[in-house]
């Protein structure tokens, strides 16, 4: 690689074709800022960091026959082997090579942003699998609000182990031999102090009408929504027009936030009236609406999106982009059923009870 | 009789529903085979509702012209002519001088698919040559309006002039008697002109609307019917024109004429004091014929006169647009503008649409988009145009019968049915020609009197939305389409009142709106409206588009979201909620309400009942 980084990229340089080597999460927000589309900046670790760092801690050898002799029908065994790979995994040294490039793209995020320690969030970016495949396959963590090159190069190492977890194992196992041996790649973005955050659907995935956005929002930080323990306000706005055709406004009484300290997040209550309040007006839903419409247009296919609003700058500029990935992916989202390939008069003919003297 | 009105969700029986007091003997304004009556006991097993839409008030026994012909001529091509399979056509039925139909079903399957086959060939052959059809039916329409115009209803002379005697002219009361039954004949004609194509075109928008439905099952009813709107159609020259006239008033300086509380003479009066004031009035007689053809409501009813007999709506629609242009408003419409949101609409639900469901999308587009010219104009033509000269006609007889003493006044007429003012003409015509003591002028007069205190007490009372048995199912495409009677709305009306402070109708124009309710029954009510009201009717008339400008949303009893009322609601982009089967009667005047017309919700805000 260039520029003297051998393991590393900013998510700017990424492109979907660099989903082998630096997983899907880290090459789609490469193709969304090639897109246009406000991500929050931030770098990308190949699967070679990962790779550099099981070689230097010399656990190579020691990781293969521990994978070896996983038997997915044995939990008690899995779960031993994977306390140990973990543990070892957890104990390793990430090479100083990768410190290295870590401590220099973290400077490069810094000075973008005029921070000393920008708080960032730090991700699994899993390879090839889809996103339920991924939770399995233990390709799921994500840190929040990291800070410190040192602080981040730990939490890159915990995503790492993570691989290791017994249902991670048993589950990859179960694939066969070629799936044994993991790797992924790991996501580092500026964290969005998230006034209101969620998800954008470009299809009600209820109804599977196609011409919908659906929008859920909630305060604070999007682990509420996406995690399920807030009930989000739902939007429905029409993608043709962006009208906001449908509002539920749902009792938000919690939500996520940074934490006191600076470095991870808690939950706290919401007061009264601002649970009750929608958390998106009209405007923002309309903008919403138009940068999703946007990215399905450019994926050609539907997207689940996760997003947020910061607390800090005017809006549109404060909107970012988290994620996007397809809607099937997701597993979610039905298809309407309608009549389809038939003639306009046929269906005329039935409407008047016409068709073939059937009652409608 | 079945014993129906103690079952979940049941109606009252017809054969339940009280004669209001002082009421008694309204039955004898109507036919005999109007009534509901012992003779026919299966009526009680029938679904029966209330055609507020097209009958709001108590008819005058004239106006159940406006009833039968109708009645007869969606039958005899419903039924008779095109054979649509599971419906045949509509009874009706009076009770308190108010209107109720029910659908004659096809239940038999065998019966339905013997007349699916001749449905296709005979209703395929219309969609196939729509155009050349429907431009045959204008031809034939423009006949029938200069053919009722042109009617001569002589006078009769006291005595016959020579050309009786020396010339081939027929005796005067021939003449007389037979300009009433002709007038009566176009009137025939002109109802099957109506019913001729009206079931297709609205079947052909139907069938588009739910395909979209099915697809789309989110997409908001206004944008389905903004994809097929035609952007230059007839039903919206009139105000079309208006607009342009009071953009004129404005250019040329002689709005100031247009004074709140005016009647149109004094504005005439002022601008004939000027030179630019005389050339506008001569712009406003340049366009009047045809557009003064509208009518100041439904058109129904003989006292829905044209703008031509009543210029006050035109005259403050004018004055409406002269404000919003000092306003800063455009007034003029957009065609250009709405002509290209149609068609990206249109292209972009294309677009998202599954491949093989675009064919028949586009398809079903482009079939409606073709027959809905009619569809909208047809109301130009038949209920505004020719039955405000069809009245007018009648009279004519009016004043006849009035000259010779029959009447009190010329207007009495429509206090007669169609049947006894042919008598009255009759007599009128026997003791002319005997010279004998005549009966009319002591028969008539009373009967005048007591019918106009009838009516006029039974306007007090509110008939229920529905009479009869639940149906299984609403197989009348026209109930559906037009009325918008189906299963879950009568589901809504059987629950009846609830606590009194929320109805719920079907959404039928996006946004939500508070405001004072303007509650109207009567057309004559409409020069009340003020700016920001509310409006809540029976049903609104695209007649009263003049009106749309001033309210902030409209609420009414009846009505589908395919009714001409809900595309002209949606075309002002006002708040609308239709079909709520009670709002005039839980609504009053005065009152604060909520209207959501994104979901179907009204409610009353204060000055709760």
């Amino acid at each position: 690689m260039s520029d003297g980084f051998a393991h590393t990229r900013t998510l700017a340089e990424l492109r979907a074709e660099d989903d082998g080597v630096f997983g899907g999460k880290s090459a789609s927000l490469g193709e969304l800022i090639a897109g246009g589309v406000p991500v929050p900046p931030g770098f990308a670790l190949a699967t070679s960091a990962f790779t550099a760092c099981i070689e230097a801690a010399g656990l190579r050898e020691h990781v293969d026959a521990a994978l070896a002799s996983v038997d997915p029908d044995d939990v008690d065994a899995a779960q031993a082997t994977a306390r140990e790979l973990t543990a070892a995994v957890s104990g390793a040294h990430v090479p100083d090579e990768v410190r290295d490039e870590i401590a220099r793209r973290y400077a490069d995020l810094a000075a973008a942003t005029g921070l000393d320690e920008p708080p960032v969030a730090v991700r699994s970016s899993a390879l090839g699998e889809d996103s339920a495949d991924a939770a399995f396959a233990g390709q799921q963590e994500t840190y929040l609000w990291v800070r410190g090159a040192d602080g981040i190069a730990d939490a890159v190492r915990d995503c790492w182990a993570s691989l290791y977890s017994a249902p991670a194992l048993t589950y990859r196992a179960r694939l066969g031999d070629a799936a044994r041996d993991p790797a992924m790649g790991v996501t580092v973005q500026l964290m969005v102090d998230a006034e209101v955050s969620g998800v954008a659907f470009t299809c009600n995935p209820v109804s599977g009408d196609p011409s919908m956005i659906a929008i859920n929002a909630s305060w604070g930080l999007g682990l509420g929504v996406v995690g399920g323990d807030v009930t989000p306000d739902e939007y429905l706005v029409s993608k043709v027009t962006k009208e906001v055709v449908r509002r539920t406004i749902a009792p938000k009484t919690i939500e996520y936030r940074p934490a006191p300290g600076g470095t991870g997040t808690e939950v706290a209550d919401v007061e009264p009236e601002r649970a009750d309040a929608p958390a998106l007006d009209d405007e923002r839903l309309r903008h919403l609406a138009g940068v999703a419409r946007g990215i399905e247009r450019s994926a050609g296919c539907q997207q689940d999106i996760e997003w947020a609003i910061a607390r800090t700058g005017g809006f549109p500029d404060n909107l970012y982009v988290l994620q996007a990935r397809p809607v099937t992916a997701t597993g979610k989202g039905a298809r309407p059923e309608g009549p389809k390939g038939v003639s306009a008069m046929s269906l005329i003919m039935s409407t008047f009870g016409a068709d073939a003297g059937q009652k409608r | 009789m079945a014993a129906t009105t103690d079952a979940l969700g049941a109606f009252p029986s017809p054969f339940s529903i009280a004669t209001p007091d002082g009421c008694q003997g309204w039955e004898e304004m109507y036919p005999y085979y109007s009534l509901f009556t012992a003779q026919r006991p299966a009526d009680e097993d029938r679904l029966w509702f209330w055609n507020s839409m097209h009958f709001p008030v108590p008819m005058p026994p004239f106006d159940v012209t406006s009833i039968d012909t109708p009645y007869q001529a969606a039958g005899a091509w419903q039924h008779r002519a095109f054979r649509t399979p599971p419906a045949m056509g509509i009874d009706y039925r009076i009770i308190n001088g108010y209107v109720y139909i029910s659908v004659n079903g096809v239940d038999d399957p065998e019966l339905i698919a013997e007349r699916a086959r001749f449905f296709q060939e005979r209703a395929g052959h219309y969609f196939g040559n729509w155009d050349a059809l429907y431009a045959d039916w204008r031809t034939r329409m423009e006949k029938l309006i200069a053919h009722i115009s042109d009617l001569p209803v002589p006078k009769l002379p006291e005595y016959e002039d020579d050309d009786v005697i020396f010339g081939d002219r027929p005796p005067t009361y021939l003449g007389v008697l037979d300009a009433y039954r002709t007038a009566l004949s176009a009137n025939e004609q002109m109802w099957s002109n109506h019913f001729e194509f009206l079931l297709l075109g609205y079947g052909a928008y139907l069938t588009f609307s739910e395909f979209c439905k099915a697809h789309l099952p989110d997409i908001p009813d206004q944008h389905i019917s903004q994809m097929i709107a035609g952007i230059d159609v007839l039903l919206f020259r009139p105000d079309a024109e208006l607009r342009r006239l009071a953009r004129i008033a404005v250019d040329t300086g002689v709005e100031g004429a247009f004074v709140e509380g005016r009647t149109p003479a004094e504005v005439d009066a002022e601008l004939q004091s000027t030179g630019a004031g005389r050339r506008w009035l001569e712009e406003l007689e340049a366009i009047k014929d045809p557009w003064f053809n509208m009518a100041t409501g439904d058109g129904l009813y003989h006292y829905f006169r044209s703008w031509y007999d009543d210029p006050s709506i035109p005259y403050a629609s004018i004055k409406g647009h002269i404000d919003a242009i000092h306003a800063g408003h455009d007034v003029e419409r957009p065609t250009e503008q709405l002509e290209a949101e149609r068609d990206r609409l249109a292209e972009e639900y294309a677009s998202l649409l599954d491949d093989d469901a675009r064919q028949p999308f586009q398809e079903l587009l482009q079939l409606s988009r073709g027959v809905f010219p009619y569809v909208e104009e047809h109301k130009f033509y038949a209920d505004y145009w020719f039955l405000t000269r069809f009245y007018n006609k009648i009279r004519e007889f009016g004043a006849l019968l009035a000259e010779h003493g029959w009447l009190e006044d010329g207007e009495d007429i429509f206090m007669l049915s169609r049947h006894e003012a042919h008598e009255a003409l009759e007599e009128l015509c026997l003791m002319w020609a005997t010279g004998g003591p005549p009966l009319g002028p002591q028969h008539w007069p009373p009967i005048v009197t007591r019918r106009r205190e009838l009516l006029k007490r039974l306007e007090e009372w509110t008939p229920p939305p529905a009479l009869g048995a639940m149906p299984e199912a609403v197989n009348d495409p026209l109930a559906v389409m037009l009325w918008g009677i189906t299963p879950s709305r009568l589901q809504e009306w059987a629950q009846g009142e609830g606590d009194g402070t929320t109805i719920i109708g079907a959404a039928a124009s996006a946004g939500e709106v508070e405001g004072i309710a303007r509650v109207l029954r009567d057309h004559a009510e409409i020069a009340d409206v003020r700016d920001g009201d509310i409006l809540v009717c029976t049903i609104t008339s695209p007649a009263w588009a003049p009106i749309f400008p001033k309210i902030k949303a409209t609420v009414t009893d009846i009505g589908g979201v395919m009714s001409h009322a809900a595309i002209v609601c949606r075309e002002y982009g006002k708040p609308a909620v239709v079909g709520t089967g009670r709002a005039t009667a839980q609504i009053r005047t005065g009152m604060r309400i909520r209207v959501n017309g994104s979901t179907g919700v009204v409610t009353i805000l204060d000055g709760a009942p």
